[in-house]
């Protein structure tokens, strides 16, 4: 025993010498710089975090894998989805001087980490942070001029989720499920607004707290609806529209993008989730691109999830930047507020910022059909 | 508020409020058991049901190989698979449930009598089994794959009798009187009831404690390990924090109808099941667990021992 441990001590001092010689070469060849992730990375939350930053990390990998003249590191800020958690998280990754942009993954953590990020410069391109109110100058979470986000946000969602779950249904009859998280509780009451007098009734399951969806199914058979929206996450979606099915429900099932996940289908059932709709302000690797979806499941032995293909083009825009030699903070910045700015994403798409740190143009709001239990791209919503 | 939906489908809510109450209840007993003994919370046990509802889907599909999109079995090969299932189900939770009581509860016994280190032991113990079970499948839920068809076999009021609810009501009971004759009949249920009654008497009177609490415990994560089976079979998914929600739920279940009284628990869990249903269908699904708490408040307000009274006496289990 003695001897192993001080076999394996040895092998550690030899790695740890030869890792430091090894940095010591590096840095004197070429500079290293950071980019943050700072998002829900353990507690409840943690899929969406872990899905993220597996596509921050695999377009690190191929970016490093070119030997630039500038490497690039991760810096992991695991604010667990929490606004109050946000701020401390986000003042940390200020701190760190090589940290020359950051992508946040949340909203509520985003707005709180807001002071941090505007006091340094340090430019944010997000992912997946929708709430509409950070592109908004009339708010007091107004995120220029360092905030911007490669998704649309929450207000486009609302309309294109209703206009999407009527569609070709004839006097619809709807009744809306939420969860009663912060998103669900956005999303639908634009929904709602947007279905006008379409909108029949409504019920609220917390988010995995219910197995059993029976009451709220009893109510959408005595409501006679031909058309249900849910719009919370995908594990809660699944379990719920299985249950609807087998009770004989016949009508449209439709859902926002926290139901776009690769395992919904697989966990509602192949016969429950046939037709099922869905949108979203994203682009599911498997779709946007086979080719870096082969390598991430090669790289992490895992599907990639509902933001991962956000994550890694914000990551790129990133490396754009800092392949135009854009490597400090206020470079960076000005790189991404200059008019010339643009970059063309995993889906082809080019994608160019407003001076709010919205996206140009109409925004890109994209609609699913559940089809053979995958979940196939059906269009602009 | 919308008493409609109660008229217009009253027998489909009683029907399938039921069938989650049997659920309930065989939770319940994992607590009730280990209270009635050793007058202890054993919040672990929300876990073992966790540890077996992963058990069950595991046995389908690497026992079995079976993939969450396998076509669902008939006759013989539906049966075994399904034994096996609930099999394996049991067996975990039974295995967990004594290593729990060895690990965390059997020395704080023997070294000191305060109660409160045990409770502290045994959420502890909890919330180390659900992080590891949730580093362990990256906080992503699992599905089942459906081996039984949920068959309509009959409707009765509009009420869809299907076969895997009708399974889990059919089983529970047999369960349930399987353990009452066992607790009340047999050598080892009559040392289980002495030392409810007398801890320290049964002692001198040469009871083995240790081997009357392993059993206790053993006996409540078998019954945890069923309603984990049955649990999957109907609803067919699972995620690391089931744990938490089914087990507060089974837990209030206990405490409803008398904590440490096994009839207590049937009758609870079965309370429970309807209540839920009813309150979800009139009030909206967010007031579910708002109701059960207010009832149960009410209920410990005039019955401070729940409906059935404490304790697993001979008289009353």
């Amino acid at each position: 025993m003695n001897k192993k441990i001080k076999a394996s001590a040895a092998i550690v001092a030899a790695l740890a010498l030869s890792l430091g010689a090894f940095a010591a070469n590096t840095a004197s060849a070429a500079t290293t710089v950071k980019i943050a992730y700072q998002g829900p990375l353990t507690g409840p939350e943690a899929q969406t975090g872990t899905d993220s930053i597996r596509g921050v990390k695999l377009a690190i990998k191929i970016y490093n894998a070119t030997n630039p003249a500038v490497k690039v590191e991760i810096f992991e800020g695991d604010d667990q989805g929490d606004d109050a958690q946000g701020g401390t998280v986000g003042a940390g990754i200020a701190a760190d001087d090589a940290v020359i942009g950051v992508l946040t993954a949340y909203s509520g953590p985003t707005i709180a980490a807001l002071p941090s990020y505007k006091a340094k410069g340090i430019a944010i391109v997000s992912p997946s942070a929708t709430r509409a109110s950070l592109t908004d100058p009339t708010s007091k979470d107004y995120g220029n001029p360092v905030f911007h986000r490669i998704v649309s946000n929450d207000d486009l969602q609302g309309p294109a989720l209703a206009r999407v779950a009527t569609n070709g249904v004839k006097d619809p009859t709807v009744f809306v499920v939420d969860d009663q998280s912060s998103y669900s509780v956005g999303l639908t009451k634009a929904v709602k607004l947007a279905l006008g007098t379409a909108f029949q009734a409504g019920d609220s399951a917390a988010k995995g707290a219910v197995s059993d969806f029976s009451a709220t199914i009893a109510k959408i058979k005595k409501e006679k609806a031909n058309v249900v929206i849910y719009t919370g996450y995908y594990a809660d979606g699944a379990k719920f529209l299985k249950q609807l099915r087998d009770k004989g429900y016949k009508g449209v099932y439709a859902a926002g993008d926290g139901v776009l996940n690769s395992q919904f289908p697989k966990l509602a059932g192949k016969k429950q989730s046939e037709g099922a709709r869905l949108t979203a302000p994203t682009v599911p690797l498997e779709v946007a691109s086979p080719k870096i979806t082969a390598m991430f499941k090669k790289d992490f032995k895992a599907d990639p999830g509902v933001y991962t293909t956000e994550a890694f083009d914000a990551t790129n825009i990133f490396l754009q930047g800092i392949k135009a030699g854009k490597t400090t903070r206020a470079d960076m910045l000005a790189y991404l507020n200059s008019a010339s700015f643009s970059y063309k994403n995993t889906a082809g798409i080019t994608i160019k910022f407003q001076e709010s740190g919205d996206l140009s143009g109409s925004g890109l709001m994209n609609q699913f059909v559940v089809k053979g239990g995958t979940i196939k791209l059906n269009g602009k919503a | 508020m919308d008493f409609s939906v109660l008229t217009d489908q009253f027998a489909s809510l009683t029907f399938d409020g039921i069938a989650l109450g049997f659920i309930y209840v065989l939770i319940a007993l994992g607590y009730t058991m280990v209270y009635g003994v050793l007058r202890l919370i054993n919040f672990a046990n929300s876990e073992v049901f966790m540890l077996g509802s992963f058990a069950t889907i595991l046995v389908a599909t690497k026992l079995f190989n079976h993939t969450i999109e396998s076509d669902p079995l008939t006759g013989f090969k539906l049966v075994y698979t399904m034994t096996a299932m609930l099999v394996g189900a049991m067996i975990v939770s039974g295995v967990a449930s004594v290593i729990i009581e060895i690990v965390a509860y059997r020395r704080l016994r023997s070294r000191t009598s305060n109660r409160l280190t045990s409770l502290i032991s045994a959420i502890g113990v909890s919330i180390v089994l659900a992080e590891a079970v949730r580093m362990a499948t990256s906080s992503a839920p699992m599905g089942s794959p459906r081996l039984l068809d949920k068959t309509i076999l009959a409707t009765v009021w509009g009420a869809d009798i299907r076969v895997d609810t009708l399974l889990v009501i059919v089983f529970a009971i047999i369960l349930l009187i399987v353990l009452d004759l066992f607790v009340n009949k047999s050598r080892l249920g009559m040392g289980i009831r002495a030392v409810s009654m007398d801890y320290d008497t049964s002692r001198l009177m040469g009871i083995n404690l240790n081997k009357i609490i392993s059993t206790t415990f053993l006996i409540g994560g078998l019954g945890t390990g069923a309603a984990s089976f049955f649990y999957i079979t109907v609803y067919e998914m699972t995620r690391f924090s089931i744990g938490f929600e089914l087990g507060l739920a089974a837990f209030t279940a206990a405490v409803l109808g008398g904590i440490g009284n096994i009839r207590g628990a049937f009758a609870g869990g079965i309370a429970l099941g309807l209540i839920e249903m009813y309150a979800s269908a009139v009030l909206g699904t967010q007031w579910r667990s708002i109701t059960a708490f207010v009832i149960l408040i009410l209920v410990l307000l005039f019955k401070p021992n729940g409906i059935f009274g404490e304790s697993l006496q001979q008289a009353r289990v």
